[in-house]
């Protein structure tokens, strides 16, 4: 049957063909695209098709818990805490701003803020509106879910920080990792979602602490919400527990003794290294960092002229002043450099070229020998010995030999290795040659040397030690956190070791015992529960009315070598007449010794000075 | 009915039809069932409901001569255009259109009925003016006739469904023998409107870089000067035909009067039509451009029909329509959630059912005993063939998203019934093509 033979005959037919045609074509190309879709690119759109269904949800893993060496209470935990977020696409459009208001009362935080984070409308990804949303106020929300459509919470645990201010230098704090961390350690395991320590302790044994994310698996239709129930769950790895060494009630009795003045405290177990207490003042609260007023309690933290970020224990150096002398003292005797017993006379002050050294007792010292100039901290009788028959080099052989001028390796970050001068040195940053008075002033611990905190603790712990510095640490153990039991355990290591004399170290401590003994803080120190041998300083810092007061110590005196402590305090005093670093010194040694807190440690000592312990005995006069 | 009637049905395209409606009412079930397998939405019910109704509308339509349609063929016209008009000014806004004229808890879309009736007076009209119908008056006066429902709907605004009415146009007017030349016009120059409408469009979210020649055609005030350029070459070489009466004036006037009433159009459309429309119209050039937005319909929709593959992932199976990627899936989308769920196979099941109804349609065209039947039957299956064409090509991304349903399978009363009539009709000319002549 030909077209032309149909119906009313006056049809053309190649227009009847040009339609027929038209259809073919189109079906043909219809055909043959759905072929290249469905046949030939099929895999590609089962691949696109299964992972827009699939999402991946990390599950955070808990960080692990700091504890002090007792390990009883935690000093850094986790809190529980919530993050709130919103599907747009769930809320409508003209009810959005409104029941943003409501929330934003509920969460006690700015509506406009919140609704600047919500993208176009019809959105379908689930938006983080605010973290650190605490229970409460998700019990609040979900109570009343069907006034907040589209809104939606997990779990997100915030670092919670018990023992504050003191131990913040130590413990640090965590933040969201920035960019350029990212950058670094993307192949550590980190993500951008990730949670690192800043600081301290968070920062150095991150790795140990921040376990390892779990994940979720599951289909989700396109609002985000489980389609299955099926269980694609790997567990996240809570991070390790770490054990620290040290001791919170030495710990809080430093930070009391040293009160609101700037300065630092060490205590250090000479015999392993490990610290008791370390505490610099002024410090910040960490936990402020997770709340609303955390940008500004962070600019005010940052702001703040007396630095409370800086870590005065490690990240700070000033000169050793006095306390120098115990380091020349072993030198001397050591070097056989100037008989031990022969004296010499302190007129009170010395002539170098046209400039004249006095000592800090203007009237003279009189006739010393060694270990009475160390009692006497006279500064004439190191000058003589330092320059005429020590000499420089010499004294910078023992300073690096006892630590000075290197990093002790502790393992916090952010240490400075502090400066032992050389006539070399000197050359290269001043180009002035190293002059006598260069000498002079290094011998009694003034001019470039510079030492932190630490530094000082451990030359104490190598005269304690007969020679050997441990590398002091604050990591005691790793344990498990389900199980409790020790994963690893810091075990001593060497830092130095000098090839001095048993004899020169034990009559250096001699020395130092008659500094509290008989010498001038005889009166300050009130030994009830254990003899201590130390050695004073007051530094220049530069400034006139500026002045470092140190306090370097160890005690008991003839105690087993496990018992003893390495006590150093350093105070940025405003006057030289407070002296403060013994006083608090002598109330740390109360409290260790005599196992007591602070507000017993003054009842006992009857120091009414202590300035916060005054109220406590009035209060309790009354 | 006797023996010879009952063979003069068509049950070739009627077994098509049943075909297709119950792939209809089986898809649109399995796009109310939720991610977690439980029917959300009775949708299928009333479509089985409007399928069984549509039926027996058929068999009334089949049964009724086809002369009573040409002889109340200017009353439907009038009929369908004042309910479009009642439609524009008190229709119901669905989906920012007022296109639903509703009635006692009953809705209809006019301007599905409104395709039938025009297709019906076009027709008429042109079987009536059968011998002058190569004269240009003719010509515009049958443009005058699609042209009243077109702006009626385009006022909705329905644009799909204002543009169906020209493929209707240009399939009539072509079996009926109008002159070449007029149909290439109507032809180039609504495609060239369209071109130049999209263009700032275009290039400002899909090519994102600039070329010269395309800024002209961007700039509203060069392309007026173009515009008048091109209204005095036309005129310059009117009269020069006119005078000289050489046939290469007639076709530089010819030119020149599609581009600059293209200019003019494309203008004007640009002022009634805003930017994000205009940007459905081009965003499947580059659905990733807007992947959240104009853009989500199609990558969605291709992700679906792609993941298909061959047997597809079985009746119910659908990932993309189940978990509610695919947006609507009962309506604009049907084709997608059946080719994910039925493959390749599935989709050349439809094929072939919209090839039959096709091909038998052109073939029942040629074989009406009278020029009323072959015109009718030609603006049906242009209308079938449009709503095939760009609800598919929209559905796998090669044609811009117009919203029109896919006839048959689509979820919709009015388009159902109104695809239902149509092939009603097209047996009834079949049916009666041994009968009398008008």
């Amino acid at each position: 049957m030909s077209i032309n033979s149909f119906g009313n005959g006056n049809i053309r037919r190649e227009r009847v063909l040009f339609i027929a045609l038209t259809f073919i074509i189109v079906f043909a190309i219809f055909i043959s695209y759905l072929f290249s879709l469905q046949i030939v690119r099929w895999s590609e759109y089962m691949d696109k098709a299964s992972s827009v269904s699939k999402r991946t949800t990390e599950i955070p893993p808990l960080r692990g818990e700091i504890y002090d060496r007792n390990y009883d209470s935690p000093l850094a935990t986790n809190m529980d805490s919530f993050e709130i977020s919103i599907t747009p696409a769930e809320c409508d459009k003209k009810e959005l701003p409104g029941m943003i208001s409501k929330l934003a009362g509920i969460l006690e935080t700015d509506s406009q803020l919140l609704l600047k984070k919500i993208p176009v409308s019809g959105f379908y990804q689930s938006v983080r509106l605010k973290e650190g949303v605490s229970y409460e106020q998700i019990c609040t929300i979900a109570s009343r879910i069907d006034e907040f459509p589209g809104i939606s919470w997990n779990s997100r645990p915030i670092r919670n920080y018990i023992f504050t201010p003191s131990m913040s230098h130590v413990i640090g704090y965590v933040g969201n990792i920035t960019a350029d961390e990212l950058h670094i350690l993307y192949n550590s395991g980190y993500t951008a979602n990730s949670i690192i320590g800043k600081s301290g302790i968070e920062k150095e044994y991150d790795m140990l602490m921040k376990g390892k994310a779990g994940q979720k698996r599951n289909t989700v239709d396109v609002k985000g919400r489980n389609v299955t129930d099926s269980n694609d769950t790997t567990p996240p790895e809570p991070g390790k527990n770490l054990v620290l060494t040290i001791d919170r009630h030495i710990q809080e009795l430093c930070e009391k003794a040293l009160g609101e003045r700037m300065g630092s405290v060490v205590v250090l177990k000479p015999d392993t290294g490990e610290i008791l207490a370390m505490v610099s003042y002024p410090a910040y609260n960490p936990n402020l960092f997770y709340t609303n007023a955390s940008s500004s309690y962070y600019k005010s933290i940052s702001l703040d002229s007396r630095y409370p970020f800086l870590n005065r224990a490690i990240q700070s150096a000033s000169a050793p002043a006095s306390t120098f002398k115990t380091l020349m003292m072993t030198a001397i005797l050591e070097e056989k450099a100037f008989p031990a017993e022969v004296r010499i006379d302190c007129p009170g002050s010395i002539i170098l070229g046209d400039r004249t050294f006095n000592c800090h007792l203007k009237t003279g010292h009189g006739r010393l020998n060694l270990s009475d100039a160390l009692k006497e901290s006279c500064d004439v009788y190191f000058w003589e010995v330092g320059k005429e028959h020590l000499g420089t080099e010499k004294i910078v052989e023992y300073a690096k030999k006892m630590g000075l001028g290197t990093k002790t390796g502790i393992d916090l970050p952010g240490e400075v290795s502090g400066l032992v001068p050389t006539p070399q040195w000197k050359k290269r940053i001043y180009n002035v040659p190293w002059v006598g008075g260069d000498t002079y002033n290094m011998s009694i611990g003034q001019g470039y040397t510079q030492v932190t905190t630490l530094q000082i603790a451990d030359m104490i712990a190598m005269i304690v030690n007969d020679g050997i510095i441990y590398i002091p640490h604050l990591l005691k153990e790793v344990r498990d956190p389900v199980t409790r039991e020790i994963l690893e355990t810091r075990s001593p290591q060497v830092l130095h070791k000098a090839d001095i004399s048993k004899k020169t170290f034990a009559a250096v401590k001699k020395g130092m015992r008659r500094v509290v003994a008989e010498g001038s803080v005889r009166g300050v120190f009130n030994e009830k529960v254990a003899e201590v041998a130390a050695k004073t300083g007051t530094g220049e810092v530069g400034y006139k009315d500026k002045w470092t007061s140190w306090f370097a110590s160890y005690g008991p005196y003839n105690g087993k070598p496990k018992d003893q402590v390495v006590v150093v305090v350093m105070v940025e005093a405003s006057n030289d007449w407070e002296w403060w670093a013994p006083k608090a010194a002598n109330a740390i040694y109360q409290g260790i010794f005599g196992q007591q807190n602070y507000e017993e440690v003054v009842e006992t000592l009857d120091i009414w000075y202590l300035n916060q312990g005054h109220d406590y005995i009035r209060k309790k006069s009354e | 009915m006797n023996r010879k009637s009952y063979l003069n049905f068509d049950f070739i395209i009627l077994s098509a039809v049943i075909c297709l409606v119950t792939i209809s009412v089986s898809f649109i079930y399995s796009s109310g069932i939720n991610a977690d397998g439980v029917n959300t939405s009775n949708e299928y019910l009333k479509q089985l409901i409007w399928g069984c109704t549509g039926l027996i509308l058929m068999m009334a339509v089949i049964f009724i001569d086809y002369k009573f349609l040409y002889d109340f063929s200017v009353y439907i016209y009038i009929f369908c255009n004042i309910l479009l008009l009642i439609t524009v000014l008190f229709g119901n806004k669905v989906n920012g259109a007022r296109s639903w004229l509703g009635f006692m808890g009953f809705g209809i879309q006019p301007s599905e009925f409104a395709k039938i009736g025009t297709i019906i007076f076009l027709s008429a009209f042109c079987a009536k003016n059968k011998k002058e119908i190569r004269s240009l008056s003719v010509f515009i006066k049958a443009l005058g006739i699609i042209a009243l429902p077109m702006m009626l709907i385009l006022a909705q605004p329905d644009m799909g469904t204002t543009l169906v009415f020209i493929p209707i146009f240009l399939a009539t007017l072509l079996i009926a023998g109008a002159k070449a030349r007029y149909l290439f016009f109507i032809a180039a120059g609504g495609f060239l409107t369209m071109v130049l409408t999209v263009i700032p469009v275009w290039t400002g979210y899909i090519m994102k870089q600039e070329s010269y020649l395309l800024n002209i055609l961007m700039n509203t005030a060069v392309l007026f000067n173009i515009f008048i350029a091109g209204i005095i070459i036309a005129a310059l070489a009117g009269t020069g035909w006119l005078i000289y009466k050489k046939n290469y004036y007639y076709w530089l006037c010819y030119g020149s009067v599609i581009f600059s009433g293209s200019i003019f159009c494309s203008i004007a459309v640009r002022k009634v039509i805003k930017v994000y429309q205009i940007m459905r119209l081009v965003v499947f050039l580059d659905p990733s451009v807007d992947p959240k937005g104009a853009g989500w319909n199609i990558i969605q929709s291709i992700t679906a029909i792609g993941s298909g593959g061959f047997w597809g992932k079985g009746f119910l199976q659908g990932t993309q329509s189940h978990y509610q990627y695919l947006p609507q899936q009962s309506n604009d989308f049907i084709f997608s959630i059946i080719a994910e769920e039925s493959g390749f196979l599935g989709c050349m099941v439809v094929f072939l059912c919209f090839f039959i109804i096709l091909m038998r349609g052109l073939m029942i065209a040629c074989a009406s005993k009278d020029s009323f039947g072959t015109y009718m039957a030609s603006g049906i299956i242009a209308m079938v063939f449009f709503h095939f064409m760009i609800n598919i090509g929209m559905a796998m991304g090669i044609m811009p998203i117009t919203g029109i349903p896919l006839l048959f399978l689509s979820y919709g009363g009015s388009s159902l019934w109104t695809s239902m009539i149509a092939v009603g009709i097209l047996i009834n000319i079949y049916y009666r093509r041994y009968g009398f002549k008008i």
